[in-house]
């Protein structure tokens, strides 16, 4: 067999459109191989919540998923943000046929919050002491960033000042 | 030609991967994330008969933060990770945490390709007869799955909590008083101060610290009492008795239960609820074992990341359903920001709930941060419910 023919190719887009003041919609289209698939929602703003749902999966292998419609139905309601993951899951299932259809639900409101996060960082200053300041005062400001991946870890220079911060108020290391 | 009514694209993010036959043996995947804020990329290679990544190199092409690059000195931790289904959790601890959550991301979709390419494979091997079972040879769970850089939890298989057993001689009895409970006794009646949010390892897998080591911080610490509130995990009236007569301390339990609106903290509610539930019929079972129901967090991440910019009254938020199935609301959680706080405290106000206080802790450094302050002293899970009912309690910033 030659090594420069693939064997497996995937393209995976989702992209978030504003319908209007009070509606986002995030489509995520899925093309590989042995695949074929799209989930689109609505999300009510500024509550955050999906309003509408709908999609199709066709996988060469597995079996069409019993009331793929139904079952996106049930998170109608389920409001995108932290902890939103377990929730989409459990309602709609784990079903090996299903994993695909979950991600990309989640995708879906991935988008929604990148979006949202797009925003925030178009206002960072360009000069690498402004961006420290924009981002020391982000992790300040959002918690649950503190020692979330490489760029808050602990001991790091955007985290310096909500460490000595801590360790002011409490008289020990955060 | 003329353009109307179109709207621009709020956000877009493309993701590509790639997967080539090296030899026999390996495949090598390529993946690349371009997104209206992030564009990297990764190559792996994977051995085809066990789904092992044997080496991975990622590349920063554009990113935000000053210290975005150092997330590609983590990415090796990803060696020796077997790429089977239910990786996915191992890869966002370890690689999302230590790293980034947008490499996790990708390489959570080369996992993805290399499992499905490994069927190609395998149905090609067969000369495309028996896919189904060759299907299934990919897609399975590993037995044993090989992470060689990783001691944490395997993928397809919870971590089991260890049997807790008490002493054969001692009589379990959640509300009987300790020797804790008659010194609180004792003492005049007046504050007395709970975290009534905290997590536990094993029994929470996102908690890094024991029950023994909690307790212990929160006595340092000079809390009056703590809550273990793991989640969707019942602990036993034997095990909590065990450890306060171990402690000496008031020690209670609680649940923190996922529903279609969120998670939820229940007391004096021990049914075993397992997977999501609907907050509506959740009420229904709290309420008809007497017990009491207050939303967690209630606007967790909602004013971060630009979502408060989206322009949420306090009039639209006491507008959601959940409001109207809770018993009080948790109006200071160490897990969110002042703002998420101070909102949460506001509709509690509008709508006349009570307000509880809670660290959410997941090891000993954030126990206490907040806590409930209650008038008189609480000493077994009968007298928290009954306290948390009366109405006679405020959340407390402690630590």
């Amino acid at each position: 067999m030659s090594n420069n023919i693939l064997i497996f190719s995937m393209n995976r887009n989702t992209s978030v459109e504003k319908i209007n003041d009070q509606m986002l919609e995030s489509v995520c289209r899925l093309t590989d191989t042995v695949t074929n698939a799209e989930i689109r929602i609505r999300v009510k703003m500024p509550d955050l919540e999906i309003s509408a749902i709908d999609g199709f999966f066709h996988h060469t292998y597995f079996e069409p998923v019993d009331n793929l419609q139904a079952r996106l139905q049930h998170v109608v309601g389920t409001r995108v943000g932290a902890g939103m993951l377990k929730i989409i899951k459990g309602l709609i299932g784990s079903d090996d046929n299903l994993e695909q259809v979950v991600y990309m639900v989640e995708e879906c409101c991935h988008g929604i919050i990148l979006s949202l996060t797009r925003k925030v960082l178009l206002k960072a200053p360009d000069d690498e002491p402004g961006k420290v300041r924009f981002y020391s005062d982000m992790v300040q400001n959002s918690i649950r960033l503190y020692d979330r991946c490489a760029a808050f870890a602990k001991g790091g220079p955007l985290v310096r000042e909500l460490e000595a911060a801590a360790e002011k108020t409490t008289g020990a290391p955060r | 030609m003329r353009l109307e009514n179109t709207t621009m694209r709020e956000f877009m993010r493309n993701k590509l991967v790639s997967v080539a036959r090296r030899d026999d043996e390996t495949i090598l995947v390529h993946a690349v994330l371009d997104d209206s804020i992030y564009s990297l990329e990764i190559d792996l290679t994977v051995t085809i008969d066990n789904l092992v990544c044997t080496s991975i190199v990622g590349r920063w092409l554009r990113w935000t933060t000053p210290e975005c690059p150092r997330a590609l000195d983590f990415l090796g931790e990803a060696a020796g990770f077997c790429l089977a289904a239910g990786i996915e959790d191992t890869i966002h601890k370890t690689i999302g945490r230590k790293s980034c959550r947008h490499y996790a991301n990708l390489l959570i979709e080369c996992a993805h390709a290399a499992r499905e390419a490994v069927k190609i494979i395998n149905q090609q091997k067969d000369g495309g007869n028996n896919s189904r079972s060759l299907l299934a040879t990919a897609t399975h769970k590993p037995a044993a799955p090989s992470i060689a850089a990783d001691s944490s939890p395997q993928p397809g298989s919870a971590t089991p909590i260890p049997p807790f057993t008490a002493p054969a001689n001692q009589k379990p009895e959640s509300s009987r008083t300790t020797t804790a409970a008659r010194m609180r006794q004792d003492k005049q009646a007046g504050p007395f101060i709970i975290d009534l949010h905290v997590h536990t390892s094993p029994a929470s897998p996102c908690a890094s610290a024991s029950a023994e080591t909690m307790i212990e911080e929160a006595m340092r610490i000079g809390l009056d009492g703590i809550c273990l509130t793991d989640h969707n995990h019942v602990w036993t009236a034997e095990q909590i008795e065990t450890l306060r007569q171990q402690y000496d301390f008031v020690i209670l339990r609680g649940n923190e239960i996922v529903t279609n609106q969120g998670d939820m903290l229940v007391f004096g509610f021990d049914e075993d609820i397992q997977g999501v539930i609907k907050l509506e019929e959740l009420k229904r079972r709290v309420a008809a074992a007497g017990g009491f129901l207050a939303a967690a967090h209630p606007f967790r991440g909602f004013l971060t990341f630009g979502a408060g910019d989206v322009g949420l009254t306090t009039d639209q938020a006491i507008g959601r359903e959940m409001f109207r199935f809770v018993d009080a609301i948790e109006a200071r959680n160490g897990k969110v920001t002042d703002k998420e706080n101070g909102l949460a405290a506001e509709v509690a106000e509008r709508l006349n709930l009570p307000a509880t206080g809670g660290s959410d802790a997941h090891d000993e450094t954030t126990v206490g941060v907040y806590a409930t302050r209650f008038d008189q002293p609480i000493n077994n899970e009968t007298e928290l419910v009954a306290a948390l009912k009366a109405g006679r309690y405020k959340p407390v910033a402690f630590r």
